[in-house]
């Protein structure tokens, strides 16, 4: 009989060994009275007298081998046990980590699309919400007293005649253009004020975020692109558009950007008021009165801007339907985002 | 802006169902907000912008449905008939300002029957909503709709001295309105007067006492142009509004007065009897033609998409323009004088973009070249919420706008002045804050209301202070937190008194997160400074009592922190150098003692520091404590010396005496008693 081959099969028999009974199975069958040693032990005699002795040897080398790894694996058995008991853990118990805090969700929004613009080049810009008069209206090409500025009721400074909260971000616009040359890709975050009564979809400050690109060749077809792409990147792809002419005094030709319903998809519901579209964003390409005053000569520079609500963008990806929850900042609303 | 579909259909063809034709419109850039059926009509509600006056009429919509549609406008030519002298009864005519109405026109009618409208007249005001009063009345009205020029019919014989004076008004004149409302005028209000007093409010109502009523037999009926600023200004000021103010601060065109004015009278003969006594107006009767040249080349080079000419001429020219060759690719536009909104070629290229379809103009990426000067603090910024964040904190957004009694409520000093709205609409909107801190206080005390236990909120925004004579905005961070920290560990629950070290920690994680080297908390009186490359950049505190207490906050403690994002960045660092391993293990010796409260750590470790030099590697506090077996007005410490070299491993024999030396400082010194 070949002793590798046994101890072979010893080998893998152990391996197979996980309790106590286990372990007195395979001692029984190897060692045992009735065992395979024994059994070996007993074939001695009938070998040839030359090879008895290292046989026997080898038997007994076999057995000692033996003995030594059901000690070990004994041992290995107990210290489990042992283990299992102490940090037996029931896997229904709460988990234990460190909580993390939450963005607010305007700031998630803006993030999300910076991101967005980020990627196809655009750099972001911030500019103060205290400004004049000049940035907010002139320069924008909003005349002083025409009913176009109803659009943009404004806080005034006390004891600065020329001095206002902005009431739009497009005032970036004219700062960043002041201060660079073409080509501008911009994208511009940031808080604005208006005097507004406040109730469930209105407030006297929110948020917007605006964005310009000025080259030699922007095009209102490039527009349309760099939209579309936007709002189904923020949107999901499976999103409609539409662009319906509007008027906006710093461009021309204007757009009001719409896409369809993302609650009824288009067939018309209580949050987009039966139309089945919502508007999104305000655009157009950069009135050439806005270029001269800036600097940038409108027979060699196009550009094209756009600019959107953020709270209505996270109130219409989240489904909220009251904007003072994002200022009264409950954590019970924070910790949702 | 209300039309209705009977309306229109008196000028236009109207084949298309209108659903339809509302969807229509709508994408030529004419809202239609809403639809509804109402006797047996459809009134579509249209939101106009301000840029188009001459949508603000029947007339207007049903001239753009015709060049969507491309159909021709059923209109009456009504021409002026020529009195003979003897019919005239004369009437006095003056304007003191043609810049205030550069047009005035007068009609006289004698003889009218003042009776109720016909229930044609009566039906199509009711659906704009507009209440019916008398046939005279009702047809300034229906002429108003549907041109989208004001009129106004005077009581003749009421006119004192049969004069019409258009004039600014006297200080202090007044004049009842035919709401029944007393005005008090003044010279920024344009007024129509006669010899005596002012009888209208000029393009903005008329006047009670001159008013047309069913005893009136002669009217005067004006048509006139007004200075748009003029009209804004003045019903701004009497806070007043009407459908002539809305038109006229828009800005009312020279041939619509005129028609409309035609088409009235009329109408007045036709319904209310009567007979034409005159016409006599002031100020020119014709406009210079306006002239604009539009390349085709042009039109493609903005809109990204070739337009034929041919197109572009028939667009424009269903619009109301004369339109004609000037070379091949160029177009010469005479605009008419009711689209004064068309002053540059781009207008020119937005109308025929707007006609031609937005839909039908490709969509295209461009190559977005960046522009590498720019730089931007908004990725620290990022950064810092984030830090922020992983510690556990959340962030709000409060108003950058508030009552100017939260501040003093709050206690927080700040030097300068608060930078005051000055319309405020409300209380909450009185003042730019000085500070983000009393906004954060409001919020957690919220938060505890709603029955947090916990509160760690944060906010980055700007704060506003008069600095000389110019208003500073500067952003900065402030961090509030509040109450009892509970959480999980697998001994069980534990409860964290959150106290001003938590605020210390998260700040110092922080900084040394942006790598800011040089950073420091130093004691002042009611607050800690923070302290960054030397200079103050912000501060810590624990709000008082009587804050507290202001704020309906029981039991519970506040601490704050506001630092100035400027100073910050400018101490920021964000380059790492990688600093080789130990290649040796130091030897670490604990010292446990008590010591007397008012001792400052800082100085018992610098003792130390200095002492073990230059074996010592650290010197840390490893644990304190505070209780039963600590006598009071005593603290437990235990610090943990490091001791390592770069070179070699130290030995025992080494680092024993030079340990003990250190320990006999400290009793020496600080009257440590070891434990």
């Amino acid at each position: 009989m070949d002793i590798n081959l046994i101890q072979e099969k010893i080998e893998h028999d152990l391996a197979g060994v996980v309790s106590g009974q286990d372990l007195e199975g395979l001692r029984l069958k190897y060692l045992g009275r009735k065992g395979l040693l024994a059994e070996l032990t007993g074939a001695i005699p009938d070998l040839p007298i030359e090879q008895r002795g290292a046989f026997g040897r080898e038997v007994n080398a076999l057995k000692n081998r033996l003995l030594k790894a059901i000690e070990e694996k004994e041992k290995g058995l107990k210290a489990q046990d042992s283990i299992s008991e102490e940090h037996h853990i029931d896997i229904g118990m709460p988990g234990i980590a460190q909580e993390m805090g939450r963005l607010h969700p305007i700031t998630q929004i803006i993030d999300e699309i910076c991101t967005i613009f980020s990627r196809m080049g655009f750099s972001v810009v911030e500019g103060p919400e205290v400004e004049t008069e000049f940035n907010n209206f002139t320069g924008l090409n909003i005349p002083l007293e025409h009913p176009s500025r109803d659009a943009f009721d404004t806080f005034y400074l006390k004891k600065y005649s020329k001095l206002l909260l902005r009431s739009h971000t497009s005032p970036v616009q004219v700062r960043a253009m002041k201060a660079h040359k073409p080509p501008l890709a911009v994208i511009v975050p940031g808080r604005v004020y208006r005097p507004d009564a406040v109730d469930a979809s209105h407030l006297f400050m929110f948020h917007q975020i605006e964005g310009f690109l000025v080259d030699t060749n922007i095009t209102f077809s490039d527009l349309k692109g760099v939209l579309e792409l936007f709002a189904k990147n923020i949107f999901g792809q499976d999103i409609k558009m539409r662009f319906r002419p509007h008027f906006f005094p710093f461009t021309e030709p204007s757009a009001e950007v719409d896409i369809s319903c993302i609650i009824c998809r288009g067939k018309g519901c209580s949050v987009c008021g039966r139309k089945g579209w919502l508007e999104i964003l305000g655009s157009g390409m950069i009135h050439p009165n806005v270029f001269k005053h800036v600097g940038y000569d409108p027979k060699k520079y196009a550009g094209f801007a756009f600019g959107m609500g953020v709270e209505r963008i996270a109130m219409l990806k989240y489904g909220i339907n009251d904007i003072r929850l994002f200022f009264e900042n409950d954590l019970r609303f924070l910790k949702q985002f | 802006m209300k039309v209705t579909y009977s309306w229109l259909k008196d000028f236009i063809d109207l084949k298309i169902p209108p659903q339809e034709l509302a969807k229509k419109l709508t994408m030529a850039g004419l809202e239609v907000v809403s639809l509804e059926e109402s006797a047996g009509d459809f009134v579509f509600d249209i939101e106009v912008t301000s840029n188009r006056p001459d949508w603000l009429s029947v007339l207007g919509v049903a001239g753009e449905i015709g060049a969507i549609c491309g159909r021709k406008l059923k209109t009456a030519n009504t021409k002026e008939q020529k009195l003979k002298s003897k019919k005239i009864l004369p009437i006095e005519i003056s304007v003191m300002d043609k810049k205030d109405c550069p047009f005035y026109s007068g009609r006289v009618i004698c003889d009218v029957k003042v009776a109720p409208s016909s229930n044609m007249l009566k039906r199509r005001l009711e659906l704009l909503g507009c209440r019916s009063v008398n046939n005279i009345v009702d047809i300034t009205n229906y002429v108003l709709f549907e041109s989208g020029q004001p009129l106004h019919a005077f009581d003749l014989d009421k006119l004192e001295g049969r004069q019409i004076c258009v004039r600014r008004a006297k200080p202090n004149e007044k004049i009842i309105t035919i709401d029944g409302q007393e005005r008090s005028l003044g010279p920024e209000i344009l007024v129509i007067a006669d010899k005596d007093k002012p009888v209208a409010i000029a393009g903005i109502m008329g006047g009670r006492a001159t008013e047309v009523t069913s005893r009136t037999r002669n009217i005067l009926l004006e048509s006139a142009v007004f200075n748009p600023t003029l009209i804004r200004r003045g019903r701004q000021k009497l806070g007043m509004q009407s459908e002539s103010a809305y038109r006229f601060e828009r800005g009312a065109c020279l041939s619509s007065a005129i028609n409309a004015s035609l088409a009235a009278a009329e109408l007045i003969l036709k319904s209310a009897s009567g007979r034409p006594c005159g016409y006599k107006t002031l100020g020119r009767s014709r406009l210079a033609s306006r002239l604009i040249n539009l390349d085709s080349a042009y039109a493609e080079r903005v809109l990204g998409k070739e337009i034929p000419i041919i197109r572009i001429k028939q667009i424009l020219s269903s619009l109301g323009c004369q339109v004609k060759f000037k070379t091949k690719n160029v177009l010469v536009i005479e605009i008419p004088d009711f689209r004064q909104d068309l002053k540059l070629p781009i207008d020119l290229v937005e109308e025929v973009a707007r006609i031609y379809g937005y839909e039908e103009i490709p969509r295209t990426i461009p190559a977005v070249r960046p522009n590498d000067e720019i730089l931007n603090t908004r990725d620290l910024v990022c950064s810092i919420k984030n830090t922020l964040c992983g510690l556990g904190l959340h962030e709000v957004i409060t108003y950058g706008l508030a009552e100017r009694s939260l501040f003093a409520k709050s206690g927080i000093k700040k030097d300068t002045g608060l930078v005051e709205i000055l319309n405020p609409l409300s209380c909450e909107q009185e003042v730019l804050r000085p500070t983000l801190l009393a906004s954060l206080i409001r919020c957690l005390a919220y938060n505890l209301d709603q029955q947090q236990e916990y509160v760690n909120i944060f906010e980055v925004g700007n704060i506003f202070s008069n600095i000389g004579n110019t208003v500073q905005e500067e952003p900065v961070l402030a961090i509030a937190l509040c109450g009892v920290h509970s959480f999980l560990t697998k001994q069980g629950l534990i409860k964290d008194d959150i106290s001003l070290l938590h605020l210390k920690g998260i700040l110092e994680a922080l900084f040394i997160k942006l790598g800011v080297n040089d950073f420091d908390f130093r004691q002042d009186d009611n607050q800690i400074n923070i302290v960054l490359g030397q200079k103050q950049a912000g501060f810590m505190l624990d709000l008082t009592p009587q804050a507290l207490s202001n704020f309906n906050i029981k039991n519970r403690q506040v601490f704050l922190a506001e630092i100035n994002l400027k100073q910050l960045f400018a101490c920021v660092d964000l380059n790492r150098k990688f600093l080789s391993l130990p290649r040796y293990p130091g030897i670490s010796r604990d010292i446990s003692f008590i010591i007397k409260q008012d001792v400052a750590v800082k100085d018992l470790l610098m003792t130390i520091e200095e002492q073990g030099a230059p074996l010592l590697h650290l010197a840390r506090i490893k644990d304190y404590y505070q209780g039963k077996q600590i006598p009071s007005g005593f603290k437990g410490l235990t610090i943990s010396c490091v001791y390592r070299l770069k070179e070699r491993t130290l030995t025992d024999e080494e680092i024993n005496p030079l340990h003990n030396t250190v320990c006999s400082l400290l009793q020496e010194r600080f009257g440590i008693k070891l434990r």
